[in-house]
Parts: C-alpha cells; sequence; structure tokens
C-alpha cells in the first residue's frame, strides 16, 4: 500500500482540515503554542499557506508538548551544529504511528517483506553517546525495516571490505537493502564498489544527510545517482527528514531527481521577503507539514533549509515534487560582545 | 603571529624606550591617522571611521591630554605595559581604547582579531601608512594570533593594565591567565541598552523633530546590527496616556528611514527575529507580535520588567509603557549600559540619574548619540585608568 497516492487537490483539501485541527489541538494543550498564536494574531487557515508556522529552532530552545508530563513515552534529541539540542516529546500513540508510517513510507520502495540490510556506517556510533542522538538514532530508526543487519564500515570507520563481501555472497542474489548518509556511501561504499567490482545490482539504496560535504567535493545529486548506477545500484532514493517531524520522510521518487511528499506531509516554499508561498521554480525557505506530530506542536514547521518545488502532479507520483537546495546561514551580527550569537547566550 | 602594525620582534622584551603623557610623537601620529580616516573616500566607505577620525583629531587630543594632567595633589604618568583585547566585530572600538593608552604614553600592544574585516582593514593600512616617529613602531604594537594560550599568558604577565572587551565570556576566558600582582584589569562584559520615549515629549514635538528624533534612532539601533553593546533595544514609552498612536507613528517613521538609507535584513536575520519574537510570546513575555517587514519586528512586552537582555536580531524592537522613568529604575540593572532619550526635561533626566544612583545604567544620551564612543565609558575614565600617579609633598 503506498502512501504516495492523493493528487494536489484532494491532499490539500485532506490535509487543510486535519492540520487546522492540530492547530486547535495543540492550541488547547501547549501553552506556549497558544501563546505565540495568540501574539501573532492567528484566527484560521483557508490554506496550508496560511497555517501558522513555527521556526524549527523553537524546539532547541522551548520545551513544546502538548501531553502531560505521565504520558511522555519517548524524548527525542538532536544535536544542532552550536550544542543546542532538540527535544521531542512522544506519547505511545505518537510512537507507534510515526514508526507505521515511516515504514508505510519506506514499503512503497522496498516492499511488504524485510530486506536484507548493508548499513554503510560504523558500529561505533552507537556507542559514542555525542554522536548517537543524530546519526546513530538515524541508523536504528531505519535499521527496524531491514534483517540480518551488516556493517559496511569497521569500528576505526575503515571499510569491512570481507564484511560486504561475506553480505553479497549470501544475500546478493536477491533484493538486499543499502541504507546509509549520502557522504558515507559515496566515499566508502561508492569506491570500494568500483574497485573490487562488487555487485550491487540487487541493492536498493536509502541515503540521507544533506549533500553539503558532496557539493565541497562537487558531487552533484545527478552525478551521485549517474555513478552510482555504474556500479551497478540503480534503485536510488534520496530523503529528507528531521527529528522535529519524526516519521516524516520526504521520498525521492524511482526515476530521480525529486523529493516527494507522502499522503500525510506536504511542503510549502515561502519567499523570505514577503513570506508568501512562492510558485513551483522560485527557490525559498522550507516549510514542512505533516499530520504525524500529535503530541507536539510540529505540524507545521519552518526549517532553515531552501528549496524548490519543481513542479505539482506532473511526476512519479502524485502531488509536488521539490528538492532541498542547502542551508540558510546562520544569522550573526557586528556586536561589542563576540558571544552575541546564539539564542541561549 | 602576524604583526598587524609596529615592530616585529618579541612583544614582552623589555624596552628602553620611554614616552610621557600627551608625548608629542603620539599626538603627531595620531593627528596625523586622523587626517587618513577623515579623508572623504574613508569616511563615506565607513562613515564610523569619520566619528573615529573626529575622535582623534588635535584639538580634542589637547583637552584629553589637559585631562589627564590637570592634578595638583600628585604628578601624572603613564601606566606602563598595556594589553588589549578588543572585540572581534565591533571594528573601531580597538582605536579607541588603544589611542587613549598611546595619548597616556603607555607602551601597548593590542590583540587583532583574525576574524576582523572592513574598517579594521582599512584602520590598519592607515596605521601603516603614516610617517611615525620609529619608537612609535617599538612601542606601539598590533598582533594577531589564534586561540594560542601561550601568547595570552605571556602578555598577561607582561602588562600593567589588560584591557578585555568582547563580553562576559571573553572577559572569563582571558582571565584564566594571571596578571603579575601589581597589574590589573579593565572589562568591558555583555551590556544592555535602552531607548526611552516620553510620550509628552513626543506630542509636544513638531514632524520635523519627531523625524529627526528617529533618524537618530534609527542610526543608533541599525549601525550595528543593534547588537552594539551601546545599541537601544527595546524602546520604553513614557508618562502615561494612550500611546498607541505614538507607537504606530514611530514604527511608520522608523520603517520610512530605514527605507530611505536602503538598509535591508537578510533571510538568516529575519528568520533569527522570528525565532527570538516567538520565544518572547511563548514565555508570556510578549502580548503581541507585529512583523510589518522584514526589516522591522514590534513586540508588545507583558511589563517593562520583561524587557529582554539578550541580542534578538537587527530591528527587533520591544516596546513596554512605563508612568515615569522613575517607575523605570527598578527594571534597570548592573548590565544596562546605554539609555537613550527623546522628549524629556534635563530635569526629569537628571532625577533618572540620581535615582539609579549607579546602581545601573552608565550612559543617558540623546537620540542619535548611542554609537558616539567617549573617553568615559562603562562607567570608567579611561583617561584616568591608563594613567598612574605619584605624589610629592
Amino acid at each position: 500500500m503506498s502512501v504516495f497516492t492523493l493528487p494536489q487537490s484532494s491532499k490539500e483539501k485532506a490535509l487543510l482540515a486535519e492540520l487546522s485541527d492540530l492547530v486547535d489541538l495543540h492550541r488547547s494543550r501547549c501553552e506556549p503554542y497558544r501563546r505565540i498564536l495568540a501574539a501573532s494574531g492567528f484566527r484560521s487557515a483557508s490554506d496550508i499557506s496560511e497555517l501558522p508556522w513555527l521556526p524549527v529552532r523553537l524546539f532547541k530552545t522551548l520545551e513544546l508538548k502538548s501531553i502531560p508530563d505521565d504520558e511522555v513515552f519517548k524524548v527525542l534529541t538532536s544535536s544542532g551544529t552550536t550544542g543546542e539540542v532538540s527535544r521531542i516529546y512522544l506519547d505511545k500513540a505518537a510512537a507507534a504511528t510515526q514508526t507505521r508510517q515511516l515504514g508505510a513510507t519506506l514499503q512503497t520502495v522496498l516492499g511488504p517483506k524485510r530486506l536484507p540490510m548493508l548499513i554503510v556506517d560504523t558500529k561505533s556510533i552507537l556507542k559514542d553517546r555525542r554522536s548517537f542522538s543524530a546519526r546513530g538514532a538515524g541508523v536504528l530508526g531505519m535499521a527496524t525495516f531491514g534483517r540480518d543487519h551488516v556493517w559496511a564500515l569497521d569500528n576505526d570507520g575503515a571499510v569491512d571490505l570481507d564484511g560486504i563481501r561475506g553480505f553479497l555472497a549470501k544475500h546478493g542474489d536477491q533484493p538486499f537493502l543499502i541504507f546509509g548518509f549520502t557522504y558515507l556511501v559515496w566515499l566508502h561504499l561508492y569506491e570500494i564498489a568500483r574497485e573490487h567490482g562488487l555487485d550491487l545490482g540487487n541493492g536498493i539504496l536509502i541515503h540521507s544527510g544533506g549533500w553539503k560535504k558532496l557539493v565541497d567535493q562537487a558531487v552533484s545529486p545527478e552525478e551521485f545517482r549517474n555513478r552510482l548506477a555504474a556500479v551497478g545500484l540503480t534503485r536510488i532514493h534520496n530523503f529528507y527528514g528531521m527529528v522535529e517531524q519524526i516519521g516524516t520522510i520526504f521520498l525521492e521518487g524511482p526515476s530521480g531527481g525529486s523529493l516527494y511528499c507522502p499522503d500525510f506531509a506536504d511542503v510549502v516554499v515561502r519567499d523570505p521577503e514577503t513570506w508568501a508561498e512562492l510558485p513551483p521554480g522560485e527557490p525559498g525557505l522550507l516549510e514542512v507539514v505533516s499530520t504525524l506530530p500529535t503530541s507536539y506542536p510540529g505540524h507545521v514547521l519552518l526549517t532553515e533549509d531552501l528549496g524548490v518545488v519543481h513542479g505539482i502532479d506532473d511526476g512519479d507520483w502524485p502531488g509536488k515534487r521539490f528538492s532541498v537546495l542547502g542551508r540558510l546561514p546562520r544569522a550573526e551580527a557586528r556586536g561589542c560582545s563576540d558571544t552575541y550569537r546564539s539564542a541561549d547566550s | 603571529m602576524r604583526f598587524r602594525f609596529g615592530a616585529e620582534g618579541d612583544l614582552t622584551a623589555p624596552s628602553a624606550d620611554r614616552l610621557a603623557v600627551g608625548d608629542p610623537r603620539v599626538v603627531d601620529f595620531l593627528a596625523a591617522l586622523a587626517r587618513r580616516l577623515l579623508a572623504p573616500a574613508v569616511a563615506r566607505r565607513f562613515p564610523e571611521l569619520g566619528s573615529l577620525g573626529y575622535f582623534l583629531r588635535p584639538a580634542e587630543l589637547k583637552r584629553s591630554v589637559e585631562a589627564m594632567t590637570a592634578r595638583q595633589e600628585a604628578l601624572v604618568f603613564p601606566r606602563g605595559n598595556v594589553f588589549h583585547v578588543p572585540p572581534a566585530n565591533v571594528d573601531t572600538i580597538f582605536v579607541y581604547s588603544w589611542a587613549i593608552s598611546a595619548l597616556a604614553g603607555n607602551h601597548n600592544v593590542v590583540r587583532i582579531s583574525s576574524r576582523s574585516a572592513g574598517a579594521a582593514e582599512v584602520i590598519l593600512e592607515a596605521l601603516n601608512a603614516v610617517d611615525a616617529d620609529p619608537v612609535i613602531a617599538r612601542t606601539q604594537r598590533m598582533v594577531t594570533y589564534g586561540y594560542d594560550d601561550t601568547i595570552t599568558a605571556a602578555l598577561s604577565k607582561w602588562c600593567d593594565l589588560r584591557v578585555i572587551w568582547g563580553g562576559d565570556r571573553a572577559v572569563d576566558t582571558i582571565r584564566k591567565h594571571p596578571l603579575k600582582p601589581s597589574a590589573r584589569d579593565l572589562t568591558f562584559p555583555d551590556r544592555t541598552s535602552w531607548a526611552v520615549l516620553s510620550a509628552p515629549g513626543w506630542r509636544a514635538a513638531d514632524p520635523d523633530a519627531r523625524r529627526a528624533a528617529v533618524v537618530g534612532f534609527a542610526n543608533d539601533a541599525y549601525w550595528f546590527d543593534q547588537a552594539a553593546c551601546s545599541s537601544p533595544r527595546t524602546i520604553f514609552l513614557v508618562g502615561g496616556g494612550d500611546t498607541t498612536g505614538i507607537r504606530a507613528e514611530f514604527v511608520e517613521l522608523l520603517l520610512d528611514v530605514v527605507d530611505r538609507r536602503g538598509w535591508t535584513v537578510d533571510p538568516a536575520m529575519a528568520v533569527e527575529k522570528r525565532v527570538n519574537a516567538y520565544e518572547l510570546a511563548a514565555t508570556g513575555a510578549a502580548t503581541a507580535l507585529d512583523f510589518p517587514d522584514n526589516r522591522l519586528t514590534a513586540v508588545t512586552l507583558a511589563g517593562a520588567e520583561r524587557a529582554p537582555r539578550r541580542w534578538i536580531g537587527a530591528g527587533a524592537f520591544p516596546f513596554a509603557e512605563v508612568g515615569s522613568l522613575t517607575d523605570l529604575v527598578p527594571a534597570m540593572n548592573r548590565q544596562d549600559q546605554t539609555v537613550s532619550y527623546f522628549g524629556f526635561t534635563p530635569a526629569e533626566l537628571r532625577a533618572f540619574a540620581t535615582e539609579l544612583g549607579g546602581r545601573g545604567v552608565d550612559r543617558i544620551v540623546p537620540f542619535g548619540s548611542a554609537l558616539t564612543f567617549g573617553a568615559i565609558w562603562d562607567g570608567y575614565d579611561l583617561k584616568r585608568e591608563f594613567t598612574r600617579l605619584t605624589t610629592l609633598q
């Protein structure tokens, strides 16, 4: 069962109603959220782009939750670049929903059965408490959708060629899942597969984690796909998601080049000058909406990523298709104090 | 280590050079520097260098020297060796601090941040272009080095006075390095500054006076992205009555001035301001948020005591109402530096200062003067700090 089914108009109709209900729900259960809406004068929305968005960074500085303390089942954290950490509160229901919907999204490209899984990372990230929150949680979250896991990198982060060969010998003749952060896949798996003629033809690659490190090496998303195709890996799906909207991922379609929104989510690209929604083709700030956040007000978030919608109802799957173009630089001011920068200084 | 000005060599080596308070060789050098900074081509590009040049012109230097030496009961001498650690981001502060110290006859080492740019580079070029007496290069040195603790430690042991700008964290970091027992620190920690606007004063002012006030305020606020220690942040509307109309007119005029100047705010800053404004609302400090334009965010505070003391972005203005300046006194503390004002009588301002009693607020200045550096800063008379006294009976 795919979660990429709704054409944009029916999706917007369904989402607007559900998201408006979520606005009301969070307003009644999350006092800081109620205050923000009251202070900014929000009344109602007749379009998704009119829904009140929260800057995603607020989850790093405020405790935003719409459930009582004794119903908190899980607290997710993400490490930021400056040591600030987002805290996302889930109750049992929200935790179950996010896992289920993430699974449904991935099954669109992986099929209904768990596949043998090659993880392009090192097991040691699960031990390092500091990097655990970001990379480790990503890997662990994904690991539940695979079986017979093998780590492609050893504890020192070097390629474990024997391990990979062993995995391929055992599972290489049928579909298998490869997961890793984009730059690790590029740096380690691609190079090794090319050098040693590894057969990745039955692999389905799911990768994420931003292009910055690859852009620094002048590797574009297209080149990434083309080069991997040259070593036989043709089923490749990048995805975009964040802990502040856990369970929701925007997944690259089979023909590549665009991310698609599952039925329960959407994106709005905003002009950072007027804050109005921009039409396809014009890059701006990316807003992500999702009906999954029921235990915290993360249903309409303004990210600090730049993006562009390429088209609507004209790609592999219905709805908007878009790309993430990079990160908005952090604001810096001239000032007497060298430490005037972050929200908590 | 990169020598940006002065003779290369061991910074802490003993020196046989002697400068006097108001040494003519230093005065000549500073005057020549002022001429370069006041050159139209420079002043157009960096208006703040114009103010700096003005501060260093000969008449002003003469006044400063007279103020330093005007003592009957003691002889005035240089303090000795001074180590300056200026902030990375405000390009001109290091020159003010250093120039007064040089004028006092001290041997100076100034650590210039590797992040310095723009105006700082122009100043360094100007310093190096002046044809100076060789003693200047031997006694006045400006260097750039990374976070090298050994250099900072050596200079800390060398100096008789260490001048630390750059806020609380810089002060705490540098203070880990001990001074020699006879030396001490002059510190410039994190500060907050405010604006006060008299409602009766505004009503009594004619349109030209109102506009002039807003032009001055706009310079104060936007020049350093509202992040300099003396940049006004919260605006207190003082004096009762319904101030809604006053605030609306003020904001409208401010936007108009910003428009005319062509000042812009980039998307990152716009997001920064949203984050901070939403945070103020979420915590109950703000009851209403207005985003008329990326360049200006207006925040209605729940009360004067809720005014934020941290930077909340360039062009972000919380507003609060108070009955009188005296009512504002309990909300002020030691961190507060400059209060810039419009529309008050001298008697009202004096009463405000008296009521504060030095427990907070070091400067009370009219709109448009918030950023004007003075030799009395943060409650210190720098001319005194940079000299020492010998009594002779």
